[in-house]
């Protein structure tokens, strides 16, 4: 479904992502673990087309010279000049690292403003559901998303990432800094997403154990390089990753 | 009592002039310098289509408006969208803009004192002994409507609320699909549809004159800065302080220092609490 192969980018000098070719298919969780600085967060902005934003703003404020090479396919189509914009409205929505909630709105308003591309029908649907998985959110409703706990950013993020549409949906380490209860409640939802909506999802994490139960197939990026690949029980066999990635 | 009823008058004015530079600059972080001049151009519009075309002079004042919709976005479309986010560019750029408008309206023999657009209603009531003419208190009318529409659109509607995002994280909103050259370019039309409207309700009560771009642009930076840039709320209530703080001095201290407020008010402002007054949000950010 969406298949990128050998994307480098550099910032200035610095390779942030060496050759690295990552695939998900059609209604399949990926795993993209590795250790901080290894070239996730790069990842999904080269893939949701933020990079290009990035790279434009560093071009126009005379910063950081980024390059950008490789190709990005989605469903047979060459997507890696495509805006974020118009990746966004082929299904591509990433649900950022740090979550980025709107923070001087509600949290109706953060759903409402995820469901832009959406049509009225499809908003009013998707709401029902958003507050369905995360049950938690029906009560904050009107709460503004700075006052939210992590937790609950986490939810309402993925929640208005949701309402975007999306075909394929990127979580960037969406468990970052949450307790191990709201780990495998968020786990058991992205699943629960992922049969019910028929959404594909790639989800990158530097601890590889809450995530590993729910994943498919996964890679391992290390230095901006995808040094190893393989299914859940390939990476599970595997001595280095499991002392690395899973802590046993 | 005088100095509430024209205090009231001259806050309502000054928001006027400065919700539409509030407006560009809270969603695309863009400092429209060319809002003085977009606001003169309107009138200059609606006066010859009122004059020269002959038109209907609600249909002048709705053409002026559209008018300075379209080139708003057009400055943004063909001028600004290649110098973003290069702030001194964009001021350079919006001013250079500014200038061109004014003085090519000059430079067209748009001079001296004769411009002026009719009142919508002749007449005056009294309020409390004092008499104040219908038009300005149509001003406050207007005044007050427009900022409840703002808040209705940027709460309730898609692009508004897709506006809101945008000013707030602009990468979490493009993550979402909205596009931040769209959004500006509706912004843009917004903010100049907003100069056009506050030109076409104060310029009947004076003249049409070019000079007049420079002090409106002048006085919607004060206000904005006053209550923190970009900051909505913050310039409806700037307004309010230094409305009343010009009208005290034109009451006690005389009339011809009612700029110096509107000066005396940016220095300290940038002296004593530089994010202005609804800037705290920022301000707390910054230290984190």
């Amino acid at each position: 479904m969406l298949e990128a192969t050998g994307l480098m980018v550099f910032y200035e000098n610095m390779l942030a992502l060496n050759n690295v070719s990552i695939r998900c298919g059609e209604n399949q969780i990926v795993g993209v673990f590795g250790a901080n600085s290894a070239g996730k967060s790069t990842l999904m902005y080269a893939l949701s087309g933020i990079m290009l934003d990035i790279r434009k703003k560093e071009e126009m404020a005379g910063g950081e010279r980024i390059t950008l090479t490789g190709s990005i396919r989605y469903r047979d189509q060459e997507i890696m000049a495509s805006k974020s914009s118009r990746r966004a409205r082929l299904g591509i929505v990433l649900c950022p690292e740090r979550r980025r909630i709107f923070k001087e709105c509600s949290v109706l308003e953060n759903l409402k403003i995820g469901g832009y591309l959406a049509t009225a029908a499809q908003a009013q649907e998707t709401l029902e559901y958003v507050f369905k998985v995360f049950p938690a959110l029906t009560k904050l409703k009107s709460r503004l998303g700075g006052f939210l706990s992590g937790g609950e950013q986490q939810m309402l993020a993925i929640g208005r990432a949701l309402m975007a549409q999306p075909k394929i949906l990127l979580l960037d380490e969406p468990l970052l800094g949450l307790s191990p209860l709201m780990q495998a409640m968020l786990m058991h939802a992205t699943r629960e997403i992922r049969d019910e909506r028929k959404i594909s999802i790639i989800i990158t994490e530097q601890y590889a154990r809450p995530v590993i139960p729910i994943i498919n197939y996964a890679f391992i990026l290390e230095n901006g390089s995808a040094v190893l690949e393989g299914t859940r029980e390939e990476l599970m066999n595997n001595p280095d990753v499991r002392s690395a990635y899973f802590g046993i | 009592m005088d100095i509430i009823i024209y205090g009231t008058i001259n806050s309502v004015a000054l928001a006027l002039y400065a919700l539409g530079f509030a407006l560009v600059y809270g969603i695309s972080r863009l400092p429209n310098f060319a809002h003085g001049a977009l606001y003169v151009l309107s009138g200059f519009v609606a006066w010859s289509a009122l004059n020269i075309l002959g038109i209907n002079y609600l249909l002048s004042i709705l053409l002026a408006i559209a008018v300075t919709a379209i080139v708003g976005s057009v400055i943004y479309q063909f001028f600004l969208i290649r110098i973003r986010g290069m702030e001194i560019s964009e001021i350079i750029a919006t001013y250079a803009i500014a200038l061109a408008i004014l003085e090519g309206l000059r430079w067209g023999g748009f001079k001296g004192m004769t411009y002026t657009l009719p009142p919508f209603i002749e007449g005056s009531a009294a309020i409390g002994g004092i008499s104040v003419d219908y038009q300005r208190l149509l001003t406050v009318g207007v005044g007050a409507a427009l900022v409840a529409f703002l808040w209705l659109f940027t709460h309730k509607t898609r692009i508004g609320l897709a506006l809101r995002g945008m000013a707030q994280d602009e990468r979490a909103a493009l993550m979402l699909g909205i596009d931040s050259d769209v959004m500006a370019v509706v912004a843009m039309g917004l903010g100049s549809s907003l100069a056009a409207l506050s030109a076409m309700l104060l310029l009947p009560l004076g003249n049409i004159v070019v000079e007049s771009g420079y002090n409106v642009l002048i006085l919607a930076i004060a206000v904005c800065i006053v209550g923190g840039l970009g900051s909505w709320a913050g310039a409806v209530l700037a307004a309010f302080i230094i409305g009343f703080a010009q009208i005290l001095t034109a009451v006690y201290l005389g009339s011809h220092y009612q700029m110096v407020v509107a000066l005396l008010a940016i220095i300290l402002t940038l002296i004593f609490k530089p994010s202005g007054i609804f800037g705290q949000q920022k301000e707390l950010e910054e230290r984190v």
